[in-house]
Parts: C-alpha cells; sequence; structure tokens
C-alpha cells in the first residue's frame, strides 16, 4: 500500500478543490435555511461526473478506482462548503450508481448510467422503512411475483433525495420465507404508476439534500426492473453500504481538513489577554486532538478504499472506517465550534452548519452501534 | 468429478467447523445440516464463507447466488464452486 497520490489524483484533488470553491458555495447560508436543493449546482456537478466517479467511461463515468474516488470525494468535502450537496451527491453514487453499475443489466446500464453518472438524473436509495432501520433487512415492503414481474406494496422513510429524485433502487422482500435471498433490488422510475413521494422531513442538518417517504400501492414492475437477479438484494444491499461507509466518509475527512483550517486561522489571529489564543494550551491541545483525528480518519478511509473490492474483508474495514471517521467529525465540527466561541455559534461562521450536518453521519449508513456490533460479528463475538 | 466434489466439500466443512463451530462433533455436520436456514450461518458468516471459496478456488459470486437456494447445504456449496470452476 502506497498512498502517495500519483500525479493524476493531485491534478483530480485540485481540479474538484477548484470547481467546488467556485462554483458551489455561493448562497450556501441562505440554501441551507431554506432548505434549498440546488438544481443547478447538481448539473454542473455532472458536468465533472462527479456523480459517476467509479462508473467506467464507456458507461458514462471517469473510470476512478475506489481509492481515486474516495480522494475525489474528499476533495469535493474540502472545497464545498454545501455539507447536504456533498451528502446528496454521496447518497446518489454510493447508493444508488454503484448497485445499477455493479449488478444491473446491460439494457439498464444503457438507459440508466449516462444520466445518474452525468447529473441527468437522480437516484434515492429506498431501504429504511418506519418500522425497520437499523435491522433493515426487517423491512416490511413485498414485491410478489405478478405474470412475468411484481407487484409492490410497502413505504421507504427517510430516503435522502426521495423527493426530487427521478429513479429509485428499492428493497423488497421477494421470499419471506429465506433467511438469506429473501430480498431483491428494484430499479423503478418515478412516474411508474402506484409510486409516490409521500411525506417530506425538516431535519437538523443537511438542509440542502431533501429527505422523505418512498410509497409503492400496488405497484407493479416488470423483469426488466430487477437488479442483479432475484434474491440477490442483500449482498447488493451490503456492497452499495461497503462502498456508501467508505467514500461518503472520505468527504468527512475533507471537512475535517478545512474545519482544521478554520482553527487554526482563528487560534491564530483570535487575541486574548493579549496574546493569540492558540498560544493558550487549552485551545491548542484542542486543534491537536482534531489534526490527529483527521490523519487517523484519512488513513483508515485510504486503506478501506484501497481495499475495496480486492476482499470480502472490506465490510469490515467499511464498519471501522465509518465508525471512526463519523464520530471524528462530530468531535471535530464541535471543537470548531468552541475554538471560534460566540462565533463558532453564529451561521455566518459556518461552524454551525457543520456541526448541525456533522451529526446525521453517525446516524445514516447504519449508527455507530451497528457498525460496532458489525465488527464485534466479524470477531466472533456477536452471534 | 465426484472427488473433486468430495475435495470442496471437505474443505468447506474443516473452514465452517473452525470458523464458525469450535468444539462441536464434525459427526454433527452432515453434507446435508441447513447452514443458512437453521441458522449456522448468518449474512457475515456467509459472507466469510464465500470469501473463502472466492480465494481457495479462484472464481467470483454474484450477488443472487449469496442465498439459502445455492448455500444451504455442503453439498449445494460444492455443487455451485464445482460448476463455476468448470465454466471457468
Amino acid at each position: 500500500m502506497d498512498f502517495a497520490f500519483t500525479e493524476e489524483q493531485q491534478v483530480l484533488r485540485d481540479e474538484i478543490v477548484r470547481f467546488a470553491r467556485a462554483e458551489l458555495n455561493g448562497d450556501i447560508e441562505a440554501r441551507d435555511r431554506e432548505g434549498v436543493f440546488p438544481h443547478e449546482l447538481w448539473k454542473r456537478c455532472g458536468e465533472m461526473k462527479l456523480q459517476g466517479l467509479p462508473v467506467p467511461e464507456g458507461l458514462g463515468g471517469v473510470g476512478l478506482d475506489a481509492l481515486s474516488t474516495a480522494i475525489a470525494l474528499e476533495a469535493l468535502g474540502y472545497g464545498c462548503r454545501d455539507g447536504g450537496l456533498v451528502f446528496a451527491v454521496c447518497a446518489h453514487l454510493l447508493a444508488c450508481v454503484i448497485p445499477v453499475w455493479k449488478h444491473g443489466s446491460p439494457e439498464q446500464h444503457a438507459r440508466y448510467l449516462p444520466g445518474l453518472a452525468g447529473g441527468g438524473l437522480i437516484a434515492v436509495n429506498g431501504m429504511t422503512e418506519p418500522g425497520s432501520g437499523s435491522d433493515a433487512f426487517a423491512m416490511s415492503t413485498r414485491a410478489e411475483a405478478d405474470g412475468d414481474g411484481f407487484r409492490l406494496h410497502g413505504t421507504k422513510t427517510f430516503s435522502s433525495n426521495g423527493p426530487v429524485a427521478d429513479v429509485a433502487v428499492v428493497y423488497a422482500v421477494t421470499a419471506p420465507e429465506k433467511k438469506l435471498g429473501r430480498i431483491t433490488a428494484f430499479l423503478i422510475e418515478k412516474d411508474t404508476p402506484g409510486f409516490s413521494s409521500g411525506q417530506t422531513f425538516h431535519k437538523m442538518g443537511l438542509h440542502t439534500c431533501p429527505i422523505g417517504e418512498l410509497v409503492f400501492e400496488d405497484c407493479h414492475v416488470g423483469p426488466e426492473t430487477v437488479i442483479g437477479g432475484v434474491g440477490g438484494g442483500e449482498t447488493i444491499f451490503a456492497q452499495s453500504m461497503e462502498w456508501e461507509r467508505i467514500c461518503l466518509v472520505a468527504g468527512h475527512v475533507g471537512t475535517m481538513q478545512r474545519l482544521l483550517e478554520q482553527a487554526v486561522e482563528h487560534a491564530r489571529t483570535r487575541q486574548a489577554s493579549g496574546r493569540p489564543i492558540g498560544r493558550f494550551q487549552a485551545v491548542s491541545h484542542r486543534i491537536a486532538d482534531m489534526k490527529v483525528r483527521l490523519e487517523a480518519a484519512r488513513l483508515l478511509t485510504y486503506r478501506a478504499a484501497w481495499r475495496l473490492g480486492r476482499s470480502r474483508e472490506s465490510a469490515l474495514d467499511a464498519s471501522i472506517t465509518k465508525l471512526f471517521a463519523s464520530e471524528a467529525l462530530v468531535d471535530s465540527a464541535l471543537d470548531t465550534v468552541r475554538i471560534l466561541g460566540g462565533s463558532g455559534y453564529m451561521a455566518e461562521y459556518e461552524a454551525e452548519r457543520a456541526l448541525r450536518d456533522a451529526v446525521g453521519g453517525v446516524l445514516y449508513s447504519g449508527t455507530s452501534d451497528v457498525q460496532r456490533n458489525i465488527i464485534a460479528r466479524w470477531l466472533g463475538l456477536l452471534g | 468429478m465426484a472427488d473433486r466434489q468430495n475435495e470442496i466439500t471437505t474443505a468447506t466443512k474443516a473452514f465452517i467447523l473452525k470458523e464458525f463451530l469450535p468444539g462441536e462433533d464434525p459427526d454433527e455436520l452432515l453434507d446435508t445440516t441447513p447452514l443458512l436456514s437453521g441458522g449456522i450461518l448468518d449474512s457475515i458468516s456467509t459472507v466469510k464463507l464465500v470469501g473463502f471459496l472466492e480465494d481457495t478456488y479462484g472464481i467470483e459470486f454474484q450477488a443472487h447466488e449469496i442465498s439459502e437456494d445455492h448455500l444451504d447445504t455442503l453439498q449445494l456449496v460444492a455443487q455451485l464452486v464445482q460448476e463455476k470452476l468448470g465454466s471457468s
């Protein structure tokens, strides 16, 4: 393992940072306050193919390996101060585009991947339900065989991008009697009869990424909507979570870098008792801890991304990385608020928004305690 | 062909006994013992088993193959691995 950037990776990183700073940060405070999804910026990201970073060029993407994808998303998290937009891109790419690319049919690839990778389409992942969150596979949404297709009944909730999505990757039970192989993944277009958007939700952070329900009432879909074969849902979802838990937190690493720089700058210039506050150990040690968290999270992320797809154990790497990096981001965002003091609590300094956005990270894609359970199970400690 | 299948069954059985059933009587784990539906393997131990098979035999499993239909007994596992080896 050698994590020194190649020339291509350095160019990629620099290009995304420059793009994000120049194009994605305008009006962020107002967007966040009003909870507006930035459609135009989504399209700009699509022109950069950020929504298709690992998808092969022939299918509409950039063709990056997983490590380079993580480096690119780290750059996005660093340059883009709109945490909701970064999250929207990551949720779309990692939980939706990855399953379609990895397991979709040639027809699904041709019909959807160019739009998904190029910003012409927005996708939502339909997994969580009102009665199942951390125990995701205990879902109640059913897809009953009907002719050569399926008929879906059920409601998905807390679906990021749901209110603005064009297509949904939806998981439903097709073989309730089985313990594994009971769930199938479907790719369903928004205007399919019987598929509608339900309630939308207001949340603590990530305001520019809308979240809501997906409702399926007697929704008939053809066999061409199945992703990866009937009964493959658990494995497809698990693989998408490996990508999400590794590459989404790469964005966290970028955000932590930005917060560290903000904290250092403030500590060097803000005076108290006639000297910069960074001269006080209480402040400098807090910033030192931020630096340690950043470097540890970055190394975990790079290692996990490097191993992604090389070993089935990358599922364990993903949980370790997600647990550490998401908790580290919350701690570092709160430390930034503390270091900035009263300013840190004010919207215009943006640290309070970073903190609100960070909290979601210890919940989505499996809570921190779920990650601990997974790690323990890999160690043979929980049955 | 039968020898190859027996060899796969023996190696898979040894892996399951070592990883998931330490201390259990090997004679209790039959070629037809239900592994997934019987609760011996959960989702993570199934992934570990699949990783072992992929690494040992240089094969790759499709998403829908990681299911009860294909992996519920040692017999089914050996059949699938042999099919994959035959088609590779």
